[in-house]
């Protein structure tokens, strides 16, 4: 009863602070080729706009790999490229363009990333007119990094976790909560089957059961988006891709045995599962970047799996990516899963 | 070897004390009951025996092991049928037995025989492929003592296990506990609040209340131990009242007689056998013998004298106002 007055109350606090209506503070690298008076004058701008309405965090990068680099690998959200030239061209009322490359794997940072951009670059040719009384064919080219990916299918990493989520909320612990419940789990506390035994056979049923499910929801979702990701990954992507749902299914499944270990009315589960969805999800990065939230619900994210497993599964599926790009996520996976399965079952106590 | 002892077992949860220093002695082969009320640490006793609970203070062994050191051989060692019903409402009957076997570490071979006679002998052959939650609660419970069974135990503890059975599933399951008992040479340990049920079934009765035993002794040796015997009422006419009780009294193995109005009241050792004699004897007199009323000295009875009241009803569960039945016990209290 007090929780479920309580966790409402937390809903608000989490979700308010993962949508606030704008994007803030989104990483965009600037490589800036040019080095002229123009160059730095769009540069200027942009810092404009990460001073003010603090919709990006400028970061000038000198070499233009580095940059796509940390673009393909989520460090950046955009990288914006000032050609060589750029200040000549200005000034010789040449056709000047401006690179910017987006990350479209998350539309809703790549829009407004652009939006801003666009932004803080037409005051560039405002105050360029004035001065030079004469229109000058200035444009932004942008570029998506990633061949086009409609919004409902950059959900599917979310959508994917949720059915984990849930997969694991009702399989493994559930399933001990609700033996304790109805008093079975007297007759095998009978039985010579160790507390290990226990644990580890629920945590196995869950296990198959939860990603068998987030298999069919990765694949219905699919269909349902129109993503195929089938003729767009490799094999080694798809592995990779099992590696990291079965890595989270194990890490929420011991969560589940932390939690619950000592719970005996399922009731108490709903109510702890409605807010745990809550806070493990949407501060994930599966609908809202992660950029954009305050600094301690960053950190909670830093410690959130489903934020790792969000980023992996966007990786594999979007970016082509390797095991280079995830090998942090299913690293951190691992570890979590080990930890929290260790954990579950030293809060699990093998008596009435 | 004794197949179970306890040497001043004492469990106290905070305050309270749920046992409070119980010594035991079952032979191997015995069927042995506990009788007490609810409340009296019967289930607590079972739970330290099946190593479910540790005691404050005391030993307990059975098969000559420890409970809190052996615990797992212990296990190993004992059938088990709870006092809830907790045979798994999702599995099928043969599943039930199967799993549980597994759990025993059974081989497939082994398994597979010992399943098949046990439903057969608990009468669940034809429902072995159906849901236990199709089952009434009789067949659950010869189920789960079936289940108590499949890997051959040396010692089968049963709490109440005819609590909450209908009279005829409840006979079903005396029969059933008298057959294992003289197929497998098992020793049995069962708790009741049912006089029957220990009366009809066990060699020996202790009788335990406030954790701690009171009394213990064969059915026969217990009602002996007391003074109220089986008491005869008569309905008599065309006799003096007052010498058919002093010719009452002479009778051998009648303690007291009394009368009132036409009614003689007489108190025997063995009231069936003194019935005979009693009414020849009244007819001799000229008199009449309308109705005869035997009420034979019970477990109750005993009970009665040891405890100083009558096996009582199931007090209420203390049950939380905030967070309703059914929460965390310590939640709820």
């Amino acid at each position: 009863m007090a929780m479920s007055l309580l966790m409402p109350i937390i809903y608000l606090v989490i979700l308010g602070n993962s949508f606030q209506g704008e994007l803030k503070n989104l990483p965009v690298a600037v490589v800036d080729l040019d080095g002229g008076p123009y160059s730095e004058k769009v540069m200027e701008l942009f810092r404009a706009v990460e001073a003010g309405p603090a919709t990006l965090d400028i970061m000038q990068v000198a070499d233009q790999g580095f940059a796509m680099e940390g673009l393909r690998e989520g460090v950046f959200k955009a990288v914006v490229v000032i050609p060589g030239g750029f200040s000549r061209d200005v000034m010789r009322r040449n056709l000047s363009e401006i690179g910017l490359y987006l990350d479209n794997a998350e539309t809703i940072s790549a829009l407004t990333i652009r939006a801003s951009i666009t932004g803080a670059l037409s005051a560039l040719k405002d105050e360029f007119v004035s001065i030079r009384e004469e229109r000058a064919q200035m444009r932004l080219r942008d570029i998506e990094l990633y061949k086009k990916i409609d919004y409902d299918q950059t959900l599917i990493p979310g959508v994917v976790i949720m059915a984990i989520f849930l997969g694991a909320m009702t399989t493994g612990a559930f399933n001990m909560v609700m033996d304790k419940f109805l008093g079975v789990e007297e007759s095998y506390f009978l039985t010579p089957l160790s507390k290990t035994d226990i644990v580890m056979g629920l945590i196995a049923s869950g296990l198959l059961i939860t990603t068998f499910l987030a298999l069919i929801v990765l694949f219905v979702g699919s269909l349902i988006s129109g993503l195929f990701f089938w003729g767009g990954i490799s094999f080694g992507a798809f592995v990779l891709m099992l590696a990291v749902i079965i890595l989270s299914t194990l890490g929420l499944q011991g969560l589940m045995f932390m939690i619950m270990g000592r719970i005996n009315h399922p009731r108490i589960v709903g109510v702890l599962g409605g807010f745990l969805n809550v806070i493990l999800f949407f501060p994930s990065g599966a609908i809202y970047p992660i950029e954009s939230f305050p600094g301690w619900l960053k950190a909670f994210a830093f410690v959130n799996p489903e934020t790792y497993s969000v980023h992996a599964m966007r990786a594999l599926l979007f970016k082509s990516a390797g095991l280079q790009a995830v090998q942090g996520d299913i690293a951190f996976l691992a570890v979590f899963a080990l930890i929290s399965v260790l954990l579950g079952m030293l809060v699990f106590k093998r008596a009435l | 070897m004794r197949a179970i002892e306890t040497t001043d077992l004492v469990k106290k949860y905070g305050e309270l004390t749920a046992l409070g220093g119980v010594s035991l002695d079952v032979p191997e082969g015995e069927f042995f009951g506990l009788l007490g009320p609810n409340g009296a640490g019967k289930t607590t006793l079972i739970r330290i025996l099946t190593t479910l609970l540790k005691p404050t203070a005391g030993a307990a062994r059975v098969m000559g092991h420890d409970v809190v050191k052996e615990n797992a051989l212990v296990r190993a060692l004992i059938g088990v049928v709870p006092q809830a019903m907790t045979s798994d409402l999702d599995l099928t009957g043969y599943e039930t037995m199967d799993i549980y076997a597994r759990f025993y570490g059974m081989h497939r071979k082994e398994r597979g025989g010992r399943i098949d006679e046990l439903l057969d002998m608990v009468g669940l052959k034809d429902r072995a492929k159906d849901l236990v939650a199709t089952y009434s609660g009789g067949m659950r419970r010869r189920l789960e003592i079936a289940r108590g069974l499949v890997h051959k135990p040396a010692v089968l503890i049963l709490d109440e296990p005819t609590i909450g059975l209908d009279p005829q599933s409840r006979h079903v399951v005396w029969e059933l506990l008298e057959r294992f008992r003289n197929a497998d040479k098992l020793t049995i340990l069962l708790t009741t609040h049912y006089m029957e049920e220990a009366e009809s079934l066990c060699d020996r009765v202790a009788i335990i209340d406030y954790g701690k035993i009171v009394a213990l002794d064969t059915v026969p040796g217990l009602k002996k131990q007391i003074p109220q015997k089986d008491s005869i009422e008569l309905g008599v006419t065309g006799v003096d009242m007052e010498r058919a009780v002093e010719w009452a009294k002479k009778l051998s193995g009648v303690t007291t007689a009394s009368y009132r109005e036409s009614t003689l009241l007489v108190s025997a050792d063995h009231g069936a056998e003194a019935i005979p004699a009693i009414v020849e004897g009244l007819r001799g007199m000229g008199g009449r013998v309308a109705r005869v009323m035997l009420k034979e000295q019970t477990l109750e009875d005993v009970f009665i004298h040891y405890t100083g009241r009558p096996i009582r009803e199931e007090e209420a569960k203390k049950v939380s106002f905030l967070l309703g039945a059914g929460v965390p016990t310590k939640w709820g209290k």
